[in-house]
């Protein structure tokens, strides 16, 4: 049993190992300058983090992904919500939704910088279309199966309609909701990177392809690390913070998908 | 009082046909008294107790309470549904003060007479449990628990022991019938059980199957306090069942011709 329970939390820590053996090993029988050892790439890690400019670069990014996740979510967990309860905003809403979600927000990236410009403005906005709509569709999702009895019951405890939205279908709602915007932070850091990928001026993805310009694998790589790391890192904290907000709906058993 | 008036319900059904759920029921409920709605299922007789809530608006018709038309749910008037419908993200003693707090009762005092309540449905020691860690018996009695906790004049019940195991429905309809019997609430009790409805009521409101019209009022003469094994014993009881029972079985058959 014991041992049991140790291999179910090491088994994320072996499995990244296990990637990095494999990564080492294939790069060291293809031999190639642009596929660096993962020991390489691994070295290259702290010379980023020690580098003023390059901090600088990943803070700016990060601050753009907060700024486009917490709009986000803020507009698309409401809107979301009145989406499954009133089929007026539901038939309203539903078709542009079904224009623009099969559209990859990135390839929007050009168009709204000859709006926007290439600034922040621009690259937050594109983050918080990537967001919105998967945060959108499982708050409809959520709050469209919230069941008629709680609701009645509720009224009948003399809730108001408004009342009712924000006190029994967000909290009947939320770990659909959750589900939603766990999948709109990994969906950040993707538009994040791509964002910066056109319109390169500053950020993590700037390093990363400013490098890539200049033949510098080991900072390529480095930098794959580094934004896998972030995304890691940012997921295990959400799922802190998910699960202790929907404990009373928990499954006893749950399959380790974090490193939480 | 509640008077039911003339009220008939149509639904659209998926294919857009009209569906005639309810067929011009008219019916008195008198304060204090036990009604049971009792029939087949698909007569209409939940969409009856739902239009009492206010939950739904009869096509035709109205439905009062003291003589005010119904035209939305309220607090006096206190729903218990066959799915329970408790909060989940609440702990026990959340649910149960949901409904008090929301009528502006401090918090301390609605904690005590929510910790009571929760006493006296039997669930001492669960205050802090959440839903799902409770069984179907103990939900509904914390949904009992929950709408008795804003003290209601009337009671709608929802088939509330249809998806209980027989042996934990019968505890329930005891101390379902010791509680009702200290403060003599108004309850209109839905059900398809013929035995249940003569061991909990004072009237049985017999209906046809769809469309849902009252078949025949039947008054329970059966002395109070009343004890199942007592009364499981008692010939008038047995009467009761077999005539209700025999009276369906007529019914089956000639609404089954198309």
């Amino acid at each position: 049993m014991m041992g049991r329970m140790l291999l179910r939390r090491l088994a994320p820590l072996l499995a990244c190992i296990g990637l990095l053996v494999v990564w080492q090993v294939a790069a060291l029988a293809i031999n190639n300058d642009s596929f660096p050892t993962a020991i390489g790439a691994i070295r290259a890690v702290p010379d980023i983090l020690g580098d003023k400019e390059s901090l600088i670069n990943i803070l700016a990014s990060l601050r753009r992904m907060a700024i486009g996740f917490g709009t986000a979510v803020a507009i698309s967990i409401p809107l979301g919500l009145l989406m499954g309860r009133s089929r007026v905003v539901a038939s309203f809403f539903n078709p542009l939704l079904m224009v623009i979600y099969p559209v990859p927000k990135a390839a929007l990236m050009p168009i709204i910088m000859l709006w926007l410009g290439v600034g922040d403005l621009s690259k937050t906005l594109v983050i918080f279309l990537g967001v919105s709509l998967p945060v959108i569709y499982h708050s409809f999702e959520g709050a469209k199966a919230v069941e008629e009895k709680m609701l009645w019951s509720a009224a009948a405890m003399g809730l108001s309609a408004t009342q009712r939205l924000v006190r029994i279908v967000l909290p009947a709602a939320l770990p659909e909701i959750l589900t939603g915007c766990r999948t709109g932070l990994v969906l950040a850091l993707i538009t994040m990177i791509t964002s910066e990928m056109i319109a390169r001026q500053s950020g993590a993805g700037n390093i990363l392809f400013n490098a890539l310009d200049m033949g510098q694998y080991d900072t390529v790589f480095a930098m794959i690390i580094i934004v896998g790391a972030m995304g890691i890192g940012l997921d295990a904290a959400f799922e802190r913070i998910r699960a202790r907000l929907v404990r009373w709906s928990e499954p006893q058993f749950d399959i380790p998908l974090s490193f939480s | 009082m509640i008077e039911i008036d003339h009220v008939s319900q149509v639904f659209q059904t998926s294919a857009r046909q009209d569906h005639l759920a309810l067929s011009d029921i008219s019916l008195a409920i008198e304060d204090g008294a036990f009604v049971s709605i009792l029939g087949p299922s698909g007569c209409g007789k939940s969409t009856l107790l739902y239009i009492v809530g206010g939950f739904v608006n009869p096509t035709r018709g109205t439905a009062r309470m003291k003589g005010k038309a119904i035209t939305g749910p309220g607090p006096d008037r206190g729903p218990v549904f066959q799915e329970f419908a408790l909060f989940p993200w609440k702990s026990v003693l959340g649910n149960v003060m949901y409904g008090p707090r929301q009528q502006g009762v401090r918090p301390t005092e609605a904690e005590a007479q929510s910790r009571a309540l929760i006493e006296m449905v039997g669930l001492k020691g669960f205050e802090n449990f959440y839903p799902k860690e409770l069984s179907g018996g103990m939900k509904q009695r914390v949904a009992l628990a929950r709408t008795l906790a804003y003290h209601p004049e009337v009671l709608l019940m929802d088939e509330p022991f249809g998806a209980l195991d027989a042996h934990t429905r019968t505890r329930l309809q005891n101390d379902l019938l010791n509680i009702w019997e200290r403060d003599r609430k108004t309850v209109l009790f839905v059900t398809h059980s013929v035995e249940e409805a003569v061991f909990l009521s004072d009237k049985v409101v017999m209906m046809t199957r769809s469309p849902g019209r009252i078949r025949q009022i039947i008054d329970i003469d059966l002395p109070r306090p009343r004890r199942r094994d007592e009364l499981l014993l008692d010939p008038r009881y047995q009467k009761y069942v077999v005539d209700i029972e025999r009276m369906f079985d007529d019914g089956a058959e000639g609404g089954s011709q198309p």
